[in-house]
């Protein structure tokens, strides 16, 4: 640009502090963008419009949280809530990768098991919230089941279609170095069928998250989908929606730090 | 090289200055025929030819001719319909450590270093880390890579990353190096320094090589010796004697002989591929 004539100079540093200016909106934009929807929500819930017992603004929500925080049920309700999380979605995908490498390689295996699995995988988990009362009960193992139900066949596909789509040629240029068949799986296979496995995974860590609220509505004794439960037979509106920020907020925190994760382990995709 | 590769060690062993070196190929009659009925192809169709060890031969020809099939019959990737691949007597029967492949992607594994995909070989057969590490190490040294040992292969340009392949193939020590149009989608100049490179290597490595292109200048450049094949189907059309002096540099194309071999390379592949048009015209009527 130093070179340019004058006026096509200026135009360059006009240019140049109007594309300032626009970043500094689109960073304000992105800053502001929680602040002003919490603002908005109290100055609606104060106005008046709508009615404040069932739409409390958030600074009844704030204090909800921090009374949940304070009688310690909050740690009591997010430790069983993550610990069902981590313990389905643990079984679901180890379940999973295994199977679908296995599928995935044996035509005999994914024929017996294939079919069966189409079946069954449309059916959401939270249909099978009444048969799981009744099978389990109300003990940890029910809520367990939904969430590896879930997550299973997520990383099933992912796994099967995974280990097929690996690229041929990688495969051959293996077999001609000398590998054999016993550690393609290790060599080859599961390293090039990992960046489709984490996609199912990450996935499957919202779909746990989905499937935490059905297991927990069907009755428990703690959990944060059950608080949001037993607030709303009290009407504690505040406590409702601040269990609702709650799930939010740890099913966001699980993606971040899974995605993190995922490029940590896949690192050259 | 100061390493022994596991398979060359018994020929050296038994010592015998009068045992013929590993890495002769002996094509016998080779068919491939593909699909069945109506819809039959013969990608090649009887070829024979035998290929010395240490010879550096090109198979030439154009696209759809059959000679990366033929190639992969050599490798063991495809069986024959009719006839067989022998390596020094012993008839192929799949792929083996014994002949490496360079394929036209480099075809690195994107989830090792370099240097990984460099000892990837060596630790297949048995040998232990530290020892393919030093292998992969000194290869790299050979094509010119050592200071990208730690890089991923994805961040490498195209002919780095043909040279990684290549250093890759290697490693096990083959007697046998087969290249399936190796350096096709490399621009002009890289391919030439990569040629020159190639030359060296198969020098100091003593290796067969088979080298499958379809371009005449990169087939007379590299080989001893050229099969022009022609396509539909896939034969042998003429064998030519490269007998241009060794070593060669990028000038030789200025050699009277060289125009010589050019032009009886091209007049085959024009009368050839004017023969398959027709033969397609007819065919369509």
């Amino acid at each position: 640009m130093t070179d340019q004539a004058e006026t096509g100079a200026d135009k360059g540093v006009a240019r140049a502090s109007a594309r300032r200016r626009g970043e500094m909106l689109n960073r304000l934009a992105l800053a502001g963008s929680i602040p002003f929807f919490f603002g908005l929500w109290e100055l609606v819930s104060r106005s008046g419009i709508v009615n404040v017992v069932l739409f409390p603004p958030p600074s009844t929500v704030a204090a909800a949280i921090v009374e949940w925080t304070a009688s310690g049920q909050l740690f009591i309700d997010f430790g069983m809530s993550v610990s069902r999380v981590v313990v389905g979605f643990l079984a679901g995908a180890v379940a999973g990768i295994v199977i679908g490498i296995l599928t995935g390689r044996h035509q005999l295996i994914s024929n017996l098991l294939g079919p069966v699995f189409q079946l069954l995988r449309p059916i959401p988990p939270i249909a099978f919230v009444p048969i799981v009362i009744l099978w389990f009960g109300l003990g940890e193992l029910g809520k367990y089941f939904l969430v590896f139900w879930g997550v299973f066949f997520t990383v099933w596909v992912s796994a099967h279609l995974g280990v097929q789509r690996v690229d041929e040629r990688l495969i051959r240029a293996a077999r001609v170095l000398g590998t054999p068949e016993k550690r393609m799986l290790s060599e080859v296979l599961f390293p090039g069928a990992l960046p489709f496995i984490f996609v199912g995974l990450r996935t499957s860590v919202s779909i746990s998250f989905y499937t935490l609220v059905a297991a927990e509505l069907a009755g428990t004794f703690a959990g944060l989908a059950y608080r949001i439960d037993i607030a709303q037979q009290n009407l504690q509106m505040g406590q409702m929606l601040g269990g609702l920020v709650m799930l939010g907020l740890i099913s966001a925190i699980a993606d971040k730090l899974f995605s993190l994760l995922s490029t940590k382990v896949v690192w050259w995709t | 090289m100061t390493y022994s590769a596991p398979n060359t060690k018994t020929a050296e062993s038994l010592n015998g200055a009068k045992m013929q070196k590993p890495g002769n190929i002996d094509i016998d009659k080779v068919s491939i025929i593909f699909g069945e009925g109506e819809s039959t192809f013969i990608a090649v169709d009887r070829v024979s030819a035998h290929i010395e060890s240490g010879e550096f031969v090109c198979i030439l020809g154009p696209s759809g001719c059959g000679k990366s099939t033929l190639l992969n019959v050599i490798a063991g990737f495809e069986a024959p319909s009719e006839g067989a691949v022998r390596i020094d007597g012993r008839t192929v029967d799949g792929p083996g450590a014994d002949r490496s492949m360079v394929f036209q992607t480099a075809s690195l594994f994107p989830w090792k270093s370099v240097r990984g995909n460099v000892a990837f070989g060596p630790r297949m057969l048995g040998t232990s880390d530290s020892e393919a590490f030093e292998i992969a190490d000194e290869l790299l040294e050979t094509v010119g890579l050592a200071a990208f040992a730690d890089a991923k292969p994805q961040t490498l340009s195209g002919g780095m990353q043909q040279r990684v392949a290549i250093a890759r193939a290697l490693a096990n020590r083959p007697n046998i190096l087969l290249m399936d149009e190796p350096f096709g989608a490399l621009d002009a100049q890289t391919r030439l320094m990569m040629q020159e490179n190639l030359l060296k290597i198969w020098k100091d490595f003593n290796t067969t090589i088979v080298f499958v292109t379809h371009d005449i200048d990169e087939a007379i450049f590299l080989s001893d010796r050229i099969f022009v094949m022609s396509a539909s189907p896939g034969r042998i059309v003429q064998e030519l004697e490269v007998t241009l002096g060794r070593p060669r540099a990028t000038d030789i194309v200025v050699d009277p002989a060289y125009a010589e071999l050019k032009r009886s390379c091209m007049d085959t592949i024009r009368t050839e591929s004017l023969r398959a048009f027709e033969q397609q015209m007819d065919r369509a009527k």
